[in-house]
C-alpha cells in the first residue's frame, strides 16, 4: 500500500510532465507564491530545526524514506530495504540519482551524513543508529543498538548530504548554499524579504511542474491575510482564526484545515509532595486525576477559546499512529461531569480541594493563554485553586524541565511526525532515571512498571506489529491510569486563491512538488 | 573640536562597555537559549551536545571574556539560533530600515515644519487648531493600528498600495536600495507613513511652540519694521531660532525608529533589522542582542556628534567644547 501511493506519486508526476510537454508555453510560466509565518533559520538540516527550515530542507534535500503527506511511509533515496537480522537493515539505494551539482548520490553520502549528524547539534536524528558501513555504492547496512522495528520512520527524517561539496563548503555556509537531492535549487534568499527557489529538472522523482516557488515570511496574522486578498500571494499558512469567515466569504479563495499532529497536554505530578502543593500530593491518587479530566469542558475550550478549529483529542497520538487502540476514547471513558468529579475528589479525601498552579505558555500554542485562563475557571468548580503561571515559550522550557522542580501541573504540546506512540511514551511516561535516553520529559515523575515493561518490549522487537501491541497495551494502561490529559489537537488552516491545488501535509511541510497552480 | 571629537569617542567606547555588561547581566534572566535550538525530547547527553557546540558549557564570566576578547579582534560573535555571524545577521537588514526611517523623517519634516511655523504664527486661525487636533491624533494612535487600516483601506479595499514587503530594488555599491525602482516606491510609501506619524506630530508640535516663542521676541518686530518679508521674517528670523530644541528632538527620534522600527516592520513584513531584534530576544539569543544594542548605542552617540555640530551651524554662539 505504501508503495502504491509512491508510485501512485510518480506516476501522477510523469503525467504531468508529459502534459507540460504538450504545452511548454504555459508550462514555463507555472510559479507560485507561498507566504509563510516566518522566514527559515536554517538551510543546512544539521543546523537545527524549526518548521519553515523544515520546508525548506524538503524541498533541497531528500530522505531515505519518504514521508507522504498522511504519514504514510515509502522509498525516498532508498529503493527498498530488509532486515537481515533483528538489528540489521540493508537498504538499496536509487541508482542515477544526482545532487544539484551534478554529483552522483552513492552510499558514502549516506554513511558521511549519518556520522556528521552524530557530531552536529542534532544527535537525536542518529539516536538509534548505532553504526552504518557502506557495502557498495548502492547499499548501506545499518545496525541499531537493539531491535527496533520503526527505524525507516526515523530515517524519513535524515536528509542526506553531498560529502564532497558539504565537507567543501563548511557548516557555516551550509546555511547560505545548500545543496542536496530535492526536487527544487535555491535560487535566491534575501533574509526576511523571500527565498526563492527553482526547479530541479533532473528530481529523480520526475520534472516538478511549477518551476518557481517564491516564499515570503509575513509574521503578522493580518497582513498575512491582506497580503492573499490583495494577489501579493497566493497560499498561506497559518490563517488567522478570526479571518478564517472573512476568506470564506470572499470569492476566489478557500480556507483548507486538517487536525494537526499537535495533541496539547496537561501533565500531572504524581510525586509525593510536589513544587506547588502544600501539604501530600493529592494527584498520587488516580482519583483525583480522573476528576481533573471530567471537569474539563474540552467542548467549551474548543467553541469558546479556540472559536471551533480544535479537535478533542481521544488518545494521546492520533489514529494513524502506531499504538493507537481503535474505539477508544478519553472524552468517552471520562465525559464532563462535575457531581462524578466531586464525588471523586470526596471520595479521595478531597472535598474541599486544593492548591496548585499552571505552568503555560502564552506564545507557543495557539490561544494557549486563553485555555490556561479557562482551565483556572473550569477546575474552581471541583474545589481546586488553580494559580496561574504564564510566561513566554523562550523561559517555558527551562523551567519545567525535569526533573521538574518548579512545577506541579503543565500545559504543553505534544507531536510524533514519525507516526509512532512509543518514542512519545518513552520520552513521557517511563520511569525515570530508570534507563538512558528514556524518562527525559517524563514531567510528572509518573512510574508504571507494566508501562515501562511494555514499552521495553516494543523497543526490543523488530516486529512492526508486535510493537503496535505492545505500544496499544500500554496506552490501555495509560488512559485508565491517567499521568496526562490530553485535551485537543489544533488545526493547522490555510488559505489559497482559486486554482490553486494544495492537500495540506499531516507534518505541516508545505510541499511545492505535489501542489499545482492554474 | 578635536578635543570634543576625543571626548566623545572614549564616552562612546565607555556606553559601549556598559551596555555589553547590562546585556550580559540581563541576558542570564530570560531562559536558556540550548532549549530553543534541541528537540522538546532531547536527552541530557544530546542537551550537553549542543551547549558545548554553543559555548555555553562555560560560566558566564568566562562567556564574556571570550566575547570582549574576540571584539577586540573585529569578532561580533555568532548566533545561537542561525549560527552565523551576529553582525552579518544585523548589517544584511540594516539598509532596509534606515532607507524607510530616511523616508519616514523626510516625510515628517516637509509636513511638520511648514504646518508648525504656520501654526505658530497664527495660534489663532481656525486652521491651526485644525492642525494641533491632527498633531494629537498623530502623537496618541498606536502605529500597529494605524499600519493595519492603511493596509486596509489601500491594499486590500483600494488596491492602491502593496500590503507588505519591499519590492524590487536595485543595487547600489553593493547595497540593495528600493528607492532607485518604482516599485520600491510603491511598496514604501504605506510603512514610512505609518512610521513618520509620531514624529511628525512631534515635530509640529515643537515648532509650533519654538515659533510662538520667538514670535514675542523683538528682532522679530525689527526685522518685520526693516521691511523684510512675511516669509523671511518667519523662516529665516524665527524659525532659525526655534530650531535648537526640534534639532534635538530630531536626532533622538532619528536613533529611536531605526533600532526600534519593529512594529512597522512586522506589520508590512519589511525585512529590516527590527523584527531580528525581537526574535532574538524571543529565542533568547543573546550574541544578536549584545551586538544589536552595542550598535544602537553607537547610532546613537554618532547622530548626537552630527546633531551638536548642526547647532553650531544654526547658532554660531554655541560653540563644542
Amino acid at each position: 500500500m505504501k508503495y502504491l501511493s509512491q508510485s501512485a506519486l510518480r506516476a501522477g508526476a510523469i503525467g504531468l510532465a508529459v502534459l507540460a510537454a504538450a504545452s511548454p508555453a504555459l508550462a514555463q510560466e507555472k510559479s507560485i507564491i507561498i507566504g509563510l509565518t516566518a522566514d527559515p533559520s536554517h538551510l543546512y538540516p544539521l543546523a537545527g530545526e524549526e518548521l519553515s527550515s523544515n520546508i525548506m530542507y524538503y524541498h533541497l534535500y531528500d530522505p531515505l524514506v519518504k514521508r507522504g503527506a498522511d504519514l504514510s511511509f515509502g522509498p525516498g533515496l532508498a529503493e527498498s530495504w530488509e532486515n537481515v537480522d533483528e538489528t540489521t537493515w540493508r537498504f538499496t539505494l536509487r541508482e542515477g540519482v544526482t545532487f544539484h551539482n551534478g554529483n552522483a548520490f552513492t552510499a558514502a553520502d549516506v554513511v558521511y551524513t549519518v556520522n556528521k549528524a552524530r557530531e552536529s547539534i542534532r544527535p537525536d536524528l542518529v539516536a538509534n543508529i548505532a553504526e552504518i558501513t557502506a557495502v557498495d555504492d548502492l547499499t548501506v547496512e545499518i545496525k541499531t543498538p537493539a531491535p527496533y522495528a520503526v527505524l525507516p520512520n526515523d530515517l524519513a527524517e535524515l536528509l542526506i548530504l553531498d560529502e564532497e561539496y558539504t565537507e567543501a563548503t563548511g557548516d557555516e555556509q551550509m546555511d547560505l548554499k545548500p545543496m542536496g537531492t530535492g526536487p527544487y535549487m535555491l535560487g535566491e534568499w534575501i533574509k526576511e524579504e523571500k527565498l526563492v527557489l527553482n526547479a530541479f529538472d533532473d528530481y529523480w522523482g520526475g520534472e516538478p511542474v511549477i518551476k518557481t516557488v517564491t516564499f515570503r515570511p509575513i509574521t503578522n496574522p493580518a497582513t498575512r491575510t491582506a497580503a492573499l486578498l490583495t494577489g501579493e500571494v497566493d497560499v498561506i499558512q497559518d490563517l488567522a482564526v478570526r479571518d478564517v469567515d472573512r476568506v470564506k466569504s470572499e470569492d476566489g479563495f478557500s480556507v483548507i484545515t486538517r487536525p494537526s499532529l499537535l495533541n496539547v497536554v496537561l501533565a500531572m505530578d504524581t510525586r509525593e509532595d510536589s513544587p506547588t502543593i502544600e501539604g501530600p500530593n493529592p494527584m498520587t491518587d488516580q482519583r483525583v486525576r480522573e476528576a481533573i479530566a471530567r471537569a474539563i469542558d474540552v467542548d467549551a475550550l474548543n467553541q469558546v477559546v479556540m472559536n471551533g478549529l480544535a479537535t478533542p483529542s481521544d488518545q494521546y497520538v492520533p489514529s494513524s499512529h502506531i499504538g493507537y487502540v481503535d474505539g477508544m476514547n478519553f472524552r468517552e471513558m471520562y465525559p464532563l461531569d462535575i457531581e462524578k468529579a466531586k464525588q471523586l475528589m470526596a471520595d479521595a479525601g478531597h472535598a474541599d480541594g486544593f492548591t496548585m498552579t499552571l505552568d503555560a505558555t502564552n506564545n507557543r500554542y495557539v490561544n494557549d493563554a486563553q485555555i490556561a485562563q479557562a482551565l483556572a475557571s473550569m477546575l474552581a468548580k471541583i474545589n481546586i485553586d488553580l494559580q496561574l503561571n504564564i510566561m513566554p515559550k523562550s523561559n517555558f522550557w527551562g523551567y519545567i524541565r525535569v526533573p521538574t522542580e518548579n512545577s506541579s501541573f503543565i500545559m504543553s504540546g505534544w507531536d510524533v511526525p514519525a507516526g509512532d506512540a512509543g518514542s512519545m511514551y518513552g520520552a513521557l511516561f517511563y520511569t525515570r532515571d530508570k534507563k538512558e535516553g528514556y524518562g527525559q520529559v517524563n514531567r510528572g515523575s509518573y512510574s508504571n512498571p507494566e508501562v515501562d515493561a511494555l514499552v521495553d518490549k516494543a523497543d526490543a522487537t523488530g516486529s512492526i506489529e508486535e510493537r503496535d501491541q505492545y505500544l496499544q497495551e500500554a496506552t490501555k494502561l495509560l488512559l485508565a491510569d491517567i499521568p496526562m490529559i490530553p485535551v485537543h489537537y489544533e488545526q493547522d488552516i490555510y488559505a489559497a486563491r482559486d486554482g490553486v491545488t494544495l492537500e495540506p501535509r499531516v507534518d505541516k511541510f508545505i510541499w511545492a512538488f505535489d501542489m499545482d497552480v492554474e | 573640536m578635536f578635543a570634543y571629537l576625543i571626548k566623545r569617542l572614549i564616552q562612546m567606547v565607555l556606553v559601549l562597555w556598559v551596555v555589553s555588561v547590562i546585556v550580559f547581566l540581563m541576558m542570564s534572566f530570560t531562559g536558556d537559549p540550548v532549549f530553543m535550538v534541541v528537540p522538546i525530547d532531547a536527552t541530557d547527553a544530546e542537551i550537553a551536545q549542543a551547549r558545548r557546540l554553543l559555548g555555553l558549557d562555560q560560566s558566564l564570566l568566562v562567556q564574556y571574556w571570550k566575547f570582549l576578547t574576540s571584539l577586540l579582534q573585529g569578532d561580533f560573535g555568532r548566533s545561537y539560533v542561525f549560527r552565523q555571524p551576529a553582525m552579518t545577521l544585523i548589517l544584511e537588514r540594516m539598509p532596509a530600515t534606515v532607507e524607510m526611517v530616511l523616508v519616514a523623517m523626510a516625510l515628517a519634516i516637509a509636513v511638520a515644519i511648514p504646518l508648525g511655523v504656520y501654526a505658530g504664527a497664527n495660534p489663532e486661525s481656525r486652521i491651526s487648531r485644525f492642525i494641533m487636533a491632527g498633531s494629537l491624533l498623530g502623537i496618541s494612535l498606536p502605529g500597529f493600528w494605524v499600519g493595519m487600516v492603511l493596509i486596509y483601506l489601500f491594499a486590500v479595499h483600494w488596491g492602491v498600495f502593496p500590503s507588505s514587503g519591499r519590492g524590487d530594488t536595485a543595487e547600489l555599491w553593493g547595497i540593495r536600495i528600493s528607492l532607485l525602482t518604482w516599485d520600491g516606491w510603491h511598496h514604501i510609501v504605506l510603512p514610512a507613513v505609518t512610521l513618520s506619524l509620531g514624529t511628525m506630530a512631534i515635530i509640529l508640535r515643537m515648532t509650533r511652540a519654538g515659533m510662538m516663542e520667538v514670535g514675542r521676541q523683538d528682532f522679530m518686530k525689527f526685522a518685520r519694521a526693516k521691511g523684510a518679508t512675511r516669509s523671511d521674517v518667519l523662516y529665516k528670523h524665527g524659525l532659525k531660532n526655534a530650531l535648537i530644541p526640534v534639532v534635538t528632538i530630531f536626532g533622538l527620534q532619528l536613533g529611536d525608529l531605526i533600532a526600534f522600527a519593529t512594529i512597522t516592520e512586522t506589520i508590512f513584513s519589511w525585512p529590516g533589522m527590527g523584527k531580528l531584534l525581537i526574535d532574538s530576544i524571543y529565542r533568547a539569543d543573546r550574541p544578536v542582542i549584545v551586538v544589536y544594542l552595542m550598535l544602537v548605542a553607537f547610532i546613537f552617540v554618532v547622530i548626537n556628534f552630527i546633531v551638536d555640530i548642526v547647532y553650531t551651524m544654526i547658532d554660531p554662539r554655541i560653540t563644542l567644547k
